[in-house]
């Protein structure tokens, strides 16, 4: 399956304005991160706690709806899902 | 009334013109400028639809909330410079108190809930601002309104 991750601020700039993203099916959020940050530098540690938890400066949005009220990085992911990061909002 | 990102000029005159209408008795402005805090200027962008989308919602709310006949929000986007214009609101009112709590109520919410990030931009080096967080805490130390 193929998901597309749009990202802004500090996650554009390791990640690319938007990518489209080739997946197993069944793949959950954490496998799409782990996937991602193979390929882009410094990714792991913009999106991970050295514990492992998601930073609370990662924010994550699945189809436009926060993915803590999905599972989090569990949430599971299906064809044509729009993933969005970000850090928290800076406007005004 | 005019909701829009964009990284044209803001056109506050017009904005303000338009507000005034027979029933308006209060138009108050907040017009938030690239401060000098030491840096050449600012870069800000936006996930336009989510922001969009929010900065609707933020307006509805302000109607809800306060006796007021208008809102307007316009921030800009692209490359800007100290004293450029950044955010304005304009909020019309029958009376003055109503216009200055909906002004400020739809400040406060944008810089909480609009996907907006700004980077400050300088010789020593560009720095993401940080913003509120998912845990929210008191103020931000940012080069903006």
């Amino acid at each position: 399956m193929k998901v597309n991750v749009v990202a802004f601020a500090n996650f554009r700039e390791i990640l690319g304005k938007e990518i489209e993203v080739a997946l197993p099916a069944g793949a959950r959020l954490r496998d799409l991160l782990d996937l991602l940050a193979k390929s882009h530098l410094g990714l792991h540690e913009e999106v991970y706690e050295p514990t492992g938890a998601l930073k609370d400066t990662a924010m994550i949005m699945l189809n436009r709806v926060n993915i803590d009220s999905q599972g989090g990085l569990d949430a599971a992911l299906k064809e044509g899902d729009e993933l969005a990061i970000f850090p928290p909002f800076a406007g005004g | 009334m005019m909701i829009h990102i964009g990284p044209e000029d803001i056109p506050l005159e017009e904005i303000i013109r338009t507000a005034k209408r027979p029933e308006v008795g209060a138009v108050v402005t907040f017009l938030g400028i690239v401060r000098d805090d030491g840096i050449d200027g600012m870069e800000v962008e936006a996930y336009e639809e989510m922001a969009l989308a929010e900065l609707d919602r933020i307006r509805e709310e302000a109607m809800d909330r306060f006796d007021i006949r208008s809102v307007d929000i316009v921030h800009r986007v692209g490359r800007l410079s100290i004293g450029g214009d950044l955010v304005a609101i304009v909020c019309a009112a029958p009376h003055r108190q109503a216009a200055f709590d909906g002004c400020s109520f739809v400040i406060e919410e944008l810089k909480r809930r609009s996907a907006i990030w700004k980077k400050e931009l300088s010789a020593k080096g560009d720095r993401w601002v940080s913003g509120l967080g998912r845990r929210p805490i008191d103020g931000d130390q940012d080069s903006g309104g």
